[in-house]
């Protein structure tokens, strides 16, 4: 009887010590759902810096694994990913999503238990506020609000009318660019935050309208920017020119007719020193970047990696003072990083694009 | 996996607490409520409201007790002439245009994007204890509920409520005041609803508008059916057995490897599968009700 | 100004054929069949499904709408003939259920993004001041067409005679010789034929998914109860209504009010008011506002 309790012990320790030492963090992406295309391509940034962590021998000594959750788009099964994250995986930090009104949950939920979190796809202000633990490797949409807010006005737009989703990142990047514009001097003629998942927007789109403004102000994405592309081309809306916040974002879906001749700007999703991990990305994918995204989820994953390493540990608050440690000065593949005292990215370079034989071309 | 089935058993308790409230409507008293998942919004919203505007949980429980009683009455009042299936359609109207309201109100609901953040039950507890508390309670109230359902239909209470369902006219010409009799019944069912939100708020710490959907208020019909209508074992049957089901749905998905569409298709299949099942095979469902038989005073 | 009413039109004629379907089909089978707004989708889905299969769009729209009636039939004789065997409420939970497995099926055939017609790039007509597709006209053409093929059988033919006795009294005119098994069966094609060619206009005019039916289900509840169940034609001036108020709502300027240039209500208020009107229709007005054939709601 005592050697089989000594040899269970043994063996519990034995692994405990294995499970302990072994690096597992965790990650929830919308790989299905509406956002699918931007969730795989994500996925695709973590599994590269997870190739290139591992063959340098990895965190601590052992290999780094990232446990992946679907979110299925729906903040309810994200929810239950990050519930099965933490108490069955016993993950430290945990990287996601795409869109805020997931992210924004999942990270509350994780800072109440202890957990830390990281940003890698979504830019509502409303991150900012999360608290101690939250950081974002992505710019937030109080930077992006600004520079589109100057770009609209150096067009000549006085007078222009905005239409987001009504969904955390809708409200908030309609809510920055207007204050931005009005500083400015500019008008907004009327804000129109449209409910997802409708197969029309005609009433939506013939609100905005109503206003008769110079320009049209909107992001979208998904099936339902494809359907308000279509409309406003039939409204005959387009008559005005339209510029998109995340401009490829929000033509990724839609009919290359219907968007031909729009302008915006987007993320510049590659740095300085981003030439070889877009050389990797092309020779593993066979193709160049199918979004914008993937280059944020490769930082995530290499800053959390260092920062495990510089902590030395797999303890939560270990691995966040570490993080923003290196967040005052780290290069990732997306440029210069530098996370400012709420843990969110200070800088975030953008690219003014225009959509010509529909393709994306950077303008000046 | 044991963690993965305590969750499923916690979310079959909250929607057995559901059937149970639907059953004691539809089931004993023919009132089809299409709109019962207005009065989980009640509870769910309760506690989110509270939360957000830092009332306090006890506040949120009060707020969310009394919004779904008053809500439970309205419904009762309205229609008293409709017949029933058309009085179902003006509770899911009614359910509805409460979800847009609550899309749309940010101020008040936090908008589509809902309120996140809600602290969870026994916060002193560590995760492990913590699901164990938790399961514990919620079968604990099952139990109690079901309990009392019985107690209340076993009664005087109950053979008034059943003749008003089957004969209404006799109720009336018998004295019985059939629309407080429909009011009480609506109302005490709302607050057991609301309890069921009010809890749910707290656990998974997130509400929003898509929990409150028509297609919910479906899924907890299509559990007392199965389970049986009419009968309070049946309705806590029909609620396991569904959520149970739903939970294998993903993992039969990973065995067999269809796209997660097939997630959401699978649910539907087996919920309207299941019901039509049940209409033409087995009309008394799983538990089926007993007609006489129960001691009444 | 003419913008407006072109919408008014648009929205109308989304609803206009399922409410005359519905309406039709009300009166024979006395219960509210919520898989009809289904057999709408049905129609639309599978025109794009054959078009893209390589039919021609006209052939492709025949067929579609030909073999929906037919499924709206043997749908019928064998599920919903004995459901209503057992009671009215339980037919209706029934046809939810059906219309559950109608939605799983979408999902997993069409998937949940939206399909279209493969039609060619156009820019808008315009008429006065308002924009129009050429689609559009097509679309409405098709609802006007059908409208008046149905108004000619129904008033104008023996075979519309019979239908309307069957209708109004079944009892009667079964004792007239009429074949009321078969005016039945061709009543239930026909709403099941009006519904797919609604679904298909709506299919023309932009784009339909996995959720069309369910989204159309209160708004034809509401026009067909407007218009007065077993009154097909009522649904049309019903469907006008309930366009009218949800277009009004959204389309009302409430800047100047308030000092801005442009100050709407959230579109999603516009369904709500259509949700209301069916509550108000149902609570005051259960008989329609022209004749109904129908004593009892």
């Amino acid at each position: 009887m005592k050697s089989i309790l000594l040899s269970g012990v043994f063996v519990l320790g034995l692994s405990m010590a294995a499970y302990a030492q072994e690096a597992v963090i965790g990650a929830i992406l919308p790989l299905s759902g509406s956002s699918a295309t931007q969730g795989e391509d994500q996925r695709r940034g973590m599994e590269l810096a997870l190739e290139k962590i591992n063959a340098g021998g990895g965190v601590l000594g052992h290999p780094l694994k990232i446990v992946t959750e679907d979110s299925g788009g729906r903040t309810a099964t994200a929810l239950d990913a990050a519930k099965k994250l933490v108490t069955v995986d016993k993950v430290p930090v945990i990287l996601g999503e795409f869109s805020s009104g997931i992210t924004i949950p999942i990270a509350q939920y994780l800072l109440q238990q202890g957990r830390a979190h990281i940003n890698i796809g979504s830019s509502s202000t409303q991150i900012r506020t999360l608290g101690k633990g939250a950081f974002s490797v992505i710019g937030l949409d109080d930077v992006s609000g600004t520079f589109a807010a100057q770009d609209v006005f150096a067009d000549g737009a006085r007078k222009v009318a905005v239409i987001a989703p009504n969904n955390a990142y809708g409200q908030g990047i309609a809510n920055a660019f207007a204050a931005k514009f009005k500083a400015l001097g500019g008008a907004i003629t009327s804000t129109v935050l449209y409910t997802e998942g409708q197969t029309t927007y005609r009433r939506e789109l013939q609100q905005l309208g109503a206003g008769a403004p110079d320009l049209y102000v909107y992001t979208a994405y998904g099936k339902e920017s494809a359907t308000i592309n279509r409309e406003s081309f039939e409204l005959g809306l387009n008559d005005k020119k339209w510029y998109g916040l995340y401009l490829t974002m929000c033509t990724a879906d839609s009919d290359p007719q219907y968007v031909e001749g729009q302008i915006g700007m987007d993320l510049n999703y590659i740095g300085g020193n981003g030439a070889d991990y877009q050389k990797a990305y092309e020779a593993k994918y066979k193709g160049g970047f199918t979004s914008t995204f993937n280059g944020f989820a490769y930082d995530g994953v290499m800053l959390v990696a260092a920062a495990i390493n510089k902590a030395n540990s797999l303890d939560p608050q270990k691995i966040e003072t570490a993080i923003a440690e290196i967040g005052k000065s780290y290069e990732g593949a997306t440029g210069p990083i530098v996370l400012d005292a709420d843990g969110q990215r200070g800088a975030q370079p953008y690219l003014r694009l225009k959509i010509e034989s529909g393709k994306a071309i950077a303008t000046q | 996996m044991s963690d993965f089935i305590i969750h499923v058993t916690i979310m079959s308790g909250f929607y057995a607490l559901l059937a149970l409230s639907l059953n004691l409507q539809a089931g004993f008293g023919g009132l089809m409520n299409f709109g019962q998942i207005a009065l989980f919004a009640c509870g769910t919203y309760g506690a989110a409201i509270a939360f957000h505007f830092d009332f306090g949980a006890i506040s949120g429980f009060v707020l969310a007790m009394f919004a779904a009683a008053l809500l439970g009455w309205a419904f009762a009042s309205f229609g008293r002439n409709l017949q029933a299936d058309y009085w179902g359609i003006v509770t899911l109207a009614l359910a509805e245009v409460i979800r847009i309201v609550t899309t749309n109100e940010d101020w008040l609901t936090g908008g589509a994007q809902g309120i996140g953040g809600i602290p969870p039950l026994y916060p002193g507890l560590d995760s492990q204890a913590r699901q164990i508390a938790i399961l514990v309670t919620v079968l604990a109230l099952v139990v109690a509920a079901g309990l009392l359902c019985r107690h209340l239909i076993g009664g005087r209470y109950g053979l008034s409520i059943r003749m008003m369902r089957e004969e209404p006219q006799l109720a009336a010409s018998l004295g019985y005041d059939t629309i407080a009799l429909k009011r009480q019944l609506m109302a005490a069912s709302s607050v057991l609803a609301a309890v069921s939100g009010f809890l749910f708020a707290h656990y998974v710490s997130f509400v929003g508008p898509e929990q409150i959907d028509s297609s919910e208020t479906f899924l907890i019909w299509a559990m007392i059916v199965v389970g049986g209508l009419g009968n309070n074992a049946g309705a806590i049957v029909g609620a396991f057995l569904l959520q149970f089901a739903f939970a294998f749905i993903p993992f039969v998905k990973d065995w067999i490897g269809p796209p997660t569409e097939y997630v959401a298709a699978g649910r539907l299949f087996l919920t309207g599968g299941g019901l039509i099942a049940f209409i033409l095979f087995r009309q008394s469902g799983i538990v089926p009700e007993r007609v006489g038989g129960r001691r009444y005073v | 100004m003419f913008q407006f009413l072109v919408d008014v039109l648009m929205r109308a004629c989304d609803l206009m054929l399922v409410a005359i379907g519905m309406s039709a089909v009300y009166s024979l089978m006395k219960f509210p069949n919520i898989a009809l707004v289904q057999y709408a989708a049905t129609g639309g889905v599978l025109a794009i499904a054959l078009q893209k299969a390589g039919v021609p769009v006209g052939v492709a729209i025949i067929f579609a709408v030909v073999l929906t009636g037919l499924l709206a039939v043997i749908l019928n004789e064998f599920l919903f003939n004995r459901m209503l065997k057992i009671g009215s409420s339980t037919a209706m939970i029934g046809s939810l259920a059906v219309s559950m497995v109608f939605s799983a099926a979408f999902l997993v055939t069409v998937g949940p993004n939206p399909s279209r017609f493969a039609l060619p790039v156009s820019r808008p007509i315009r008429i006065l001041d308002a924009r129009i597709t050429e689609p559009q006209l097509l679309g409405f053409a098709i609802v006007a067409a059908a409208i008046g093929i149905f108004a000619f059988l129904y008033f104008r033919t023996d075979l519309g005679r019979c239908m309307r006795a069957t209708s109004t009294n079944e009892v009667l005119a079964d004792a007239t010789g009429i074949d009321t098994g078969r005016m039945k069966t061709i009543i239930v094609l026909i709403s099941g034929v009006m519904a797919a060619l609604g679904g298909v206009a709506i299919a023309l005019k932009g784009e339909v998914d996995s959720q069309v039916g369910m989204d159309l289900l209160l708004p034809v509840f509401a026009s067909a109860i407007l218009g007065g169940l077993g009154n097909p034609f009522g649904a049309i001036a019903g469907a006008l209504l309930i366009s009218a108020a949800e277009t009004v709502v959204t389309a009302v300027n409430f800047g100047p009010l308030m000092g801005e240039v442009a100050a709407f209500l959230p579109v999603a208020y516009a369904s709500a008011i259509s949700f209301l009107l069916l509550v108000a229709a149902l609570l005051w007005r259960p008989r329609g506002l022209f004749v109904s054939e129908v004593k009892r709601v």
